[in-house]
């Protein structure tokens, strides 16, 4: 017996028999190695894993998807943003097939070095995702950015979304495996509100298959102690405290504000945008922005998968006409998206 | 003159003078060197497998091989697979205008030397020269004609059967994806391109051998899907028993590929009773083509479908993918 079946035997044994559990990851990486790894298989029946908010694109307002195909219209703009982004769909397209002037690039410090070999140009960087993109953005804040160079911020926060997660009873979350990289800046220290305050089992985890399934392991334990805590099972690469040089980066260019997000609404105090001090490199302030109504993509259920009411097979759009050659919905875009990783792992 | 142009093309004199000073200098047979419209060969009166194909690989040169091996290579595993020694071979190129002679002349040279290698007789062929712009180099098409001397079919394939692969998979489409420099890293990734009718030949002879393709395009994943479907029987794949190169499964976590489902140019899968399986690894074991040879899942009746076995003993399906993970990869 090697130790990932000693640590299934032991999921199968802590899982209380009389009750249904439901143990939600928040990032796609994690749902990515829960499904290729075909953990669900080997749980237990009334033990449900089940993916949440953990696509950085899936929740991006469709508001600033068009606000980017549009400035990417412009002549003087050039737009620049990471590479699923471009293929998330909106009512007026994707930047991919309705963008004009756009490139991809793979971190922040890409967008300066387009903006230096193209001075006479607008460079609008529409910089999203969770703190794990944030803070590659600050950091070059911090450093300082040519002056034809603005960021479109549609940056989102875990901890804030989870907390929304919680207070819906529909979903009923008994235990959270928070996410990795995420926990590597905020720290695991930032999870601890969902132990002590809504006693749910939480845990930090990595990216194998073993690590999180030390994870649910720990969780049912908890589950069956009845005490909750907060446990880092990832303690390699996440610290209590995580990163405090990024959080204090994030807290001096960035600040809390109301923002909504796409299939799920506005959710106060769950984004992140540009601290007045810097808002001459605000592209929604330059460009004077606002938010264009989102509408709903029918038979599209990708706001009720980011929120854990759904899987992706529940979706009639789901290997019909929704798929990762042409995605219907967000969630198909990304290979962190849950109907992407869906599609290639379940029939 | 450098370079093709669209006279080559036109059955005038630079035509022949392309064959005379080109294909004729390195392709021997004496079929070709006849020049009749059309070659007069000797087939046996058994059963003869035919065969054809179209390379429009991009990059034309990679590590492991180029088009023009790649063409020859893919057409003695089609025809090997199928139980046939491979016996002839047509060639006919589509070159765009101002396609560099030195690289056509080093295209002709591979095909030759692989041609060789199973003692496969080019007998026609054509070429066709087109407007720059309209084809991206160089395309080659062929034809294959080779003795049947043992029958497959998927109807002999039943459940307890088993599913073995001649060696490591993923790096033809590895190889491939590098060399065409999108991406910015350095490896020894070579592509497996080879001819395989001196590998699968000896394995012609051994009872229990049922069925055999060579995974190309769409991969291991996507042969074993079609296998499934038209056997209605399961088929269950170890993930810790496919063989793949460390350095290929790096790149492919990395481009977001599964090895599984990516091409390769000198690997067969083949089925096989449980009993046979041990001669079959044996002989294959002998060939360094076969060298990594292994069983990496088994045939069921208990479920219809490819399944993988992961690594943690998770079971999940595996699908056709929508679409090719690299277009243009042979």
């Amino acid at each position: 017996m090697n130790k990932t079946q000693d640590i299934i035997k032991a999921i199968h044994s802590l899982v209380p028999p009389d009750r249904n559990l439901k143990i939600m990851n928040v990032c796609g990486s994690h749902e990515h190695t829960i499904s290729f790894s075909g953990m669900r298989s080997l749980m237990p029946e009334n033990l449900e894993l089940i993916p949440g908010p953990g696509c950085p694109v899936c929740v991006c307002p469709e508001s600033d998807i068009i606000h980017a195909i549009q400035l990417s219209k412009k002549e003087e703009v050039v737009l620049v943003t990471y590479g699923d982004m471009v293929r998330v769909p909106s009512k007026k397209g994707s930047i991919r097939t309705d963008g004009i002037n756009f490139r991809i690039i793979t971190s922040p410090s890409e967008a300066i070095r387009i903006a230096e070999s193209e001075p006479d140009r607008t460079i609008v960087f529409f910089s999203i995702g969770f703190e794990t993109t944030t803070a590659p953005t600050a950091a070059i804040l911090e450093t300082g950015i040519p002056d034809n160079l603005f960021i479109l911020s549609s940056h989102r926060l875990t901890p804030t979304i989870m907390e929304v997660l919680v207070k819906d009873r529909e979903i009923g979350i008994d235990g959270f495996v928070c996410p990795g990289h995420v926990s590597a800046i905020v720290g695991s220290n930032a999870w601890n509100v969902f132990s002590e305050k809504y006693n749910i089992p939480t845990v930090v985890a990595g990216f194998e298959a073993d690590n999180l399934l030390l994870g649910i392991m720990e969780i049912l334990l908890q589950v069956k102690e009845g005490e909750f805590r907060t446990t880092n099972v990832y303690s390699g690469v996440v610290r209590p405290e995580g990163n405090e040089q990024a959080r204090k980066l994030l807290d001096k260019y960035f600040k809390v504000s109301d923002v909504n997000w796409r299939g799920i609404g506005h959710i106060p105090a769950s984004g992140l945008e540009l601290r007045e001090a810097f808002s001459d490199r605000d592209a929604r302030k330059l460009f004077k922005l606002e938010e264009i109504r989102e509408e709903k993509i029918p038979g599209c259920i990708c706001g009720n998968v980011v929120l854990g009411k759904a899987y992706p097979a529940d979706c009639r759009l789901f290997k019909k006409s929704c798929s990762p050659k042409s995605p219907q919905g967000p969630c198909m875009v990304s290979g962190e998206g849950s109907c992407n990783i869906w599609y290639k792992t379940y029939k | 003159m450098n370079n093709i142009e669209i006279g080559h093309g036109s059955g005038g004199k630079l035509t022949r003078d392309l064959i005379s000073s080109l294909f004729l200098k390195y392709l021997s047979s004496s079929e070709l060197h006849s020049m009749e419209d059309a070659a007069t060969i000797n087939i046996h009166s058994g059963k003869t497998a035919f065969t054809t194909d179209s390379y429009v690989i991009r990059p034309l040169f990679f590590p492991g091989g180029d088009i023009g091996k790649l063409s020859v290579c893919g057409t003695v595993n089609d025809l090997a697979v199928s139980g046939a020694i491979p016996e002839y071979l047509s060639l006919s190129f589509i070159i765009e205008e101002g396609f560099s002679l030195n690289h056509m002349e080093e295209i002709v040279k591979s095909i030759a030397e692989e041609a060789d290698r199973s003692a496969l007789k080019i007998v026609t062929g054509d070429t066709k020269v087109v407007e720059r712009g309209k084809c991206d180099g160089i395309y080659i098409n062929t034809a294959g004609i080779g003795t049947i001397v043992r029958t497959f079919t998927v109807n002999d394939v039943s459940s307890g059967d088993v599913v073995i692969v001649t060696g490591t998979i993923g790096d033809h489409g590895t190889a491939v994806a590098l060399a065409r420099n999108e991406f910015d890293i350095e490896t020894k990734v070579e592509s497996d391109c080879a001819s395989l009718d001196s590998l699968l030949t000896p394995v012609f002879d051994i009872n229990g051998v049922k069925w055999m393709r060579d995974p190309t395009r769409g991969g291991a994943a996507t042969v074993l899907v079609e296998l499934s479907e038209e056997t209605n029987l399961g088929i269950r794949i170890v993930e810790e028993n496919i063989p793949v190169r460390e350095d290929v499964q790096f790149i492919a976590d990395m481009l977001g590929y599964d090895p599984l489902y990516l091409a390769n140019e000198g690997k067969a899968i083949i089925i096989a009773s449980e009993e046979a399986a041990g001669s079959v690894l044996e002989k294959l074991h002998t060939h360094p083509l076969g060298e990594y040879a292994v069983i990496i899942g088994e045939i069921s009746s208990d479920f219809q479908g490819l399944r993988l076995k992961t690594k943690i003993g998770g079971e999940r399906p595996l699908d056709m993918l929508e679409e090719d993970q690299l277009p243009r990869i042979c």
